[in-house]
């Protein structure tokens, strides 16, 4: 907001330079964000919190000041005679409209503003209209309070009704809109419809233009949150909705529209004619009380304010206070802050006041060991597994848009068996598309590869860790929230510092990538499985699983996905619930004495099909249980051209009691292999 | 010069003759492979004059014929003609050899300044960098790390909180509501709640995460980021404990010089309230660096970070917290802001765009 300088010292004697008064204002809380020269005048640039409507005026400002300098601020006496209410205002839902006054001005002459009205308006940013609308608007901008002028010889009937729209009803308000308004709306209305919507735009057809003669002034205090709800139904704010929903003084009505009738009789000719003031809904002042301020600004801030000082502060800010026979004090919150309302907001005021740079620094006592996530310390081995792989990490939006759904297979776990619809939505987004709550990563780091390649990054590895959604029967049917890891990878491998790239990717770099995560946090037994998934190519797709539990899968991007994203190089993802991977127990190392005697090893090679699995073989040896077989290792494979290949696989032979001659180890080797042979009518090449 | 002499004689001019293509090895051998094979020829010749069976060690057989009295002198003389023989043999050996070891260290010389193979190692993403190093330091400082919901009810994003209905912070336009009503959590400060309702008091924790609002993504906006939450409650916890931890932590990440500077504030669920400045980590708080107006503080010396201030009494008894009783501060602050202030970042849509050139600028 924009404070004149100059205005401010018509309130506020402060006998400080601009710079001086924004240092303290912004000391108070009142964040001056800069001074600006504009004539010989000086603007401050205000950014004030929410809680604060009341300073949204010289005088507001003023009051601040004054409490600083301690400084009393320059007012004038007030005081205005209604006259006998000859029914110019009737109030119909005074729960809407707490005070109305109306003041008649009559023989006004509309016509440009005097010179230093247009400069003050200017020096705060508002430009001028004509002398009528200028005051009302100076008189806010002065005082705090939105106020509107009608044309008063338009108004049916030459009276006011303050009632809640009728269904249906209409206005074009002054920015020459038609409005549409519904029955929770309120409105200022002449004898027949509404003129003017309250507090929020008056009407075009009752305005001040120059012709008007007779003017109808009208100050009111209106319910905040109606006056908000009004203004977002209609997407309407103004300077006055602004101020009326956050507060503003009911008790300073009459002020203000004294104020500005004296102004359009100085300004603009005319007399002041009828005065109403209509106080519907009494004002009960906020009064609460406190055994200890000084206690109370000790115990919270650390600051040593006597009570005296505490009490001289609260005045200043109109803050009433009156001793009680126990010693104890009330306080009574002034009709201008909404925000005062027990011993803490009390505090807060005298501890800004006495000044927060007097606040000293102490670390709290001593408390206990702190802790991590119980899982963070897995996470981060696995985040630095996966960044020494070459991988980088990634970081997506948790909303995705709703193409992608059912293209991607969700990983086991995330979505519950009972929901009929498992995506979590949106009512809306601010990236168009934007609405479905991922429950996949794989959606957004698919986009993020389509970015780096558009950059002519060809070889990519990725990794993002977060969070999924999908509805959920949780407690009071919070959708589950669980944790993924996903990683993409395409293109080559890539040396550092060098330019040649090395080896394609390919699936079983995926798959090694995957395994080095995995075993980064703890998860030393995973079974990788032929398996069909959505989103991956059939004949390179693996399901992860780890014992009786799923855990995700693994595999080369289903060609027509991967055209669908332009992609012409193969692209290689995995995806792992890791909430579920971190829940698994994990298992300590333990130590097995170092072998006393050497190993025979025996390479055998087997001619098999595509579909045929080497886990199958090493499984065929391992279940045949041979306590001299300690080991069972894949060699090669080698590819031949008809469909057929070359699986090698090294079996290795060991005692612990003596070293094993060859006679024994061939007889143990034949025998292992005849069990292979017999389950899967395989026979090694000779 | 008697017959016997001439025939030593004789033997040893043969061998000199012999080994004058030795004499001098530097005219012409000049590859590695000639000399190896310069050294084969020298072994050959080595076997010839040396040992039991060479003509200089038949000589000393001649020495029955040599007069008794000159027999002496006669030893001597062959002997130093054998020493002689030998000595020369292993000159050049040891010349043929020192050039071949020579000429095969040169010939494996490497250009030491090519760079180390090794796989390209892969980046953590900034946020999670300065997330780590944020926790590192609490956790020294006995907070406990915790983490929560995304998507919650209103009560934990709103009316725990004191942000009752009808209150600015509550409108619809800065939160994401899901269409079953939840809200995505529009700032960490919901961590508060689930914290004290699940550890009770007193308790010091550390909240980072994502939140969300309805911001349209632009240079200094996205709809999604990430905040850190402290909070710590006990008895007779004050503003003071609030000044020196945020100013503490500062420091360790910033460096001893590091100076914080409190603003009042207001935030519906703390009261007195604050926001946090510090001092400029490149300008050190003098506004110009390099002779120019400081980037990350726009040359006021100091940047805005986060805000914060003593719990207030409404989010305790939410908890179940007699304020009577405890008092507690908490702070929060965006990472996204700070990681961007960091690395003078001018766009902080980089974050979520997961272009590899921006994120191989981290470490």
């Amino acid at each position: 907001m924009n404070i004149s300088y100059n205005w401010l010292n018509e309130i506020v004697d402060s006998g400080l330079d601009p710079q001086q008064v924004a240092d303290q204002l912004t000391r108070v809380g009142l964040a001056v964000e800069g001074v600006h020269p504009h004539g010989d005048d000086f603007v401050l640039d205000i950014d004030l919190t929410s809680n604060r409507p009341d300073c949204l005026s010289h005088r507001g400002i003023g009051r601040e000041l004054s409490a600083v300098l301690d400084n009393a601020m320059i007012d004038r006496e007030v005081s205005a005679v209604p006259s006998s209410d000859a029914g110019l205002v009737e109030i119909e839902d005074a729960d809407l409209c707490n005070r109305f006054t109306a003041r008649v001005i009559r023989n006004v002459k509309v016509g440009p503003s005097p010179q230093w009205l247009v400069d003050r308006l200017e020096a705060i940013g508002e430009r001028s209209i004509n002398n009528v609308a200028d005051i009302t608007n100076y008189v806010m901008h002065e005082l705090g309070q939105p106020m509107h002028a009608f044309d008063l010889d338009k108004l049916s009937g030459g009276r006011i009704v303050v009632r809640r729209a009728r269904s249906g009803e209409k206005i074009q308000t002054l920015d020459e809109v038609e409005r549409v308004l519904d029955t929770d709306m309120l409105t200022i209305c002449d004898a027949e419809s509404p003129v003017a919507i309250g507090g929020v735009m008056g009407g075009l057809e009752s305005s001040i233009t120059d012709a008007t003669v007779n003017v109808l002034l009208e100050v009111a205090y209106f319910d905040r949150g109606n006056i908000r709800a009004t203004s977002r139904k209609l997407n309407l704010a103004t300077e006055a909705s602004y101020r009326f929903e956050r507060g503003t003084d009911v008790l300073n009505l009459v002020r203000a529209s004294e104020r500005a009738a004296d102004l359009i009789r100085e300004l603009a000719g005319g007399e002041k004619a009828e005065f109403v003031d209509i106080f519907a809904v009494p004002f009960v002042p906020r009064s609460f009380l406190s055994n200890d301020i000084a206690g109370a600004v000790k115990r919270l801030t650390g600051l040593s304010v006597d009570r005296t000082e505490c009490i001289r502060i609260l005045n200043a800010l109109g803050i009433g206070s009156s001793q009680n026979e126990d010693g104890s004090l009330t306080f009574t919150a002034p009709s201008w802050r909404h925000d005062i309302a027990i011993e803490e907001d009390l505090v807060e005021e005298i501890a800004r006041h006495a000044g927060y740079e007097k606040i000293a620094e102490e670390l709290p006592p001593a408390f206990g060991a702190g802790e991590y996530q119980p899982t963070e310390r897995r996470e981060r081995r696995l985040r630095a597994r996966l960044a020494d792989l070459g991988c980088v990490e990634a970081l997506s939006y948790s909303f995705i848009d709703e193409r992608h759904d059912g293209v991607f297979e969700i990983v086991p776990g995330i979505i519950g068996n009972s929901t009929t619809e498992p995506y979590v939505t949106l009512r809306d987004s601010v990236i168009e598309g934007a609405l479905r709550m991922r429950p996949s990563i794989l959606p957004g780091l698919l986009d993020s590869v389509r970015t780096n390649l558009n950059h002519k990054r060809r070889d990519l590895k990725l990794f993002e860790i977060g969070k999924v959604f999908s509805t959920g029967e949780g407690e009071e049917g919070l959708p589950n929230e669980q944790k993924l890891l996903t990683i993409v990878m395409t293109g080559s491998e890539s040396l550092s510092d060098r330019a040649k790239p090395g080896n394609q990717v390919e699936f079983f770099d995926i798959k090694g990538g995957l395994e080095a995560a995995l075993d980064a946090v703890g998860c030393y037994e995973a079974v990788y499985r032929t398996a069909n998934v959505k989103h991956l190519r059939i004949g390179q797709a693996a399901a992860v699983s780890v014992g009786e539990v799923e855990i995700g899968h693994l595999g080369r991007l289903d060609d027509e996905l991967a055209a669908g994203y332009k992609f012409k190089q193969p692209v290689y993802v995995a995806e792992i619930n890791l909430t579920t991977v971190l829940k698994l127990p994990t298992a300590n190392a333990a130590y097995k004495p170092l072998p006393r005697f050497p190993s025979v090893v025996r390479d055998v090679s087997f001619i098999v099909d595509r579909t045929f699995a080497f886990d199958s073989i090493r499984t065929a040896i391992t279940e045949q249980a041979n306590d001299l077989c300690r080991k069972v290792s894949f060699v090669d494979n080698f590819e031949g051209k008809d469909g057929d290949r070359s699986l090698t696989i090294r079996l290795e032979y060991r005692s612990d009691e003596r070293t094993l001659v060859e006679e024994e180890v061939e007889a143990v080797h034949a025998s292992l292999l005849k069990g292979v042979e017999q389950k899967l009518q395989i026979r090694p090449q000779m | 010069m008697s017959e016997i002499d001439r025939q030593v004689d004789e033997i040893r001019e043969a061998f000199e003759q012999e080994f004058g293509r030795f004499a001098d090895l530097s005219t012409d051998v000049s590859a590695l492979a000639e000399a190896e094979a310069r050294l084969r020829e020298l072994s050959e010749l080595k076997i010839r004059h040396t040992g039991k069976k060479s003509p200089i060690s038949g000589a000393m057989k001649l020495i029955g014929k040599v007069a008794p009295e000159d027999r002496a002198a006669f030893g001597q003389m062959v002997q130093a003609v054998e020493k002689g023989i030998a000595a020369k043999i292993e000159e050049a050996e040891t010349k043929l050899s020192a050039f071949i070891s020579n000429a095969k260290i040169e010939s494996e010389r490497l250009d030491v300044t090519i760079p180390g193979r090794r796989i390209r190692e892969g980046h953590l993403h900034p946020i999670t960098i300065l997330r780590q190093k944020i926790e590192d330091i609490f956790v020294s400082m006995g907070y406990a790390i915790e983490d929560d919901r995304e998507i919650e009810t209103d009560y934990y994003n709103f009316d725990a909180l004191n942000i009752p209905e009808g209150h600015p912070a509550r409108e619809s336009q800065d939160t994401f509501y899901t269409t079953e009503g939840f809200a995505l959590r529009s700032q960490t400060s919901t961590v508060q709640i689930r914290a004290m309702e699940r550890r009770g008091v007193p308790l010091r924790i550390l909240a980072p995460g994502r939140v969300f609002r309805r911001d349209t993504p632009d240079m200094t906006h996205t709809p999604m980021f990430h905040q850190i939450e402290g909070l710590c409650v006990d008895k007779g916890i004050t503003m003071a404990h609030l000044k020196g931890t945020v100013s503490e932590w500062l420091r360790l990440l910033f460096g001893p010089e590091t100076v914080t500077r409190f603003r009042p504030s207001y935030f519906p669920f703390t009261e007195p309230s604050a926001e946090f400045d510090f001092s400029c980590f490149k300008c050190g708080g003098t506004g110009i660096f390099d002779g120019e107006r400081c980037r990350p503080c726009k040359g006021s010396g100091w940047i805005e970070l986060g805000g914060s201030g003593m719990v207030h009494p409404n989010v305790l008894r939410a908890c179940g917290v007699d304020p009577a009783v405890y008092s507690g501060f908490a702070f929060g602050f965006g990472l996204e802001r700070m990681t961007a202030l960091m690395y003078s970042i001018d766009d902080i849509r980089h974050m979520f765009e997961n272009d590899v050139r921006f994120l191989e600028q981290f470490r």
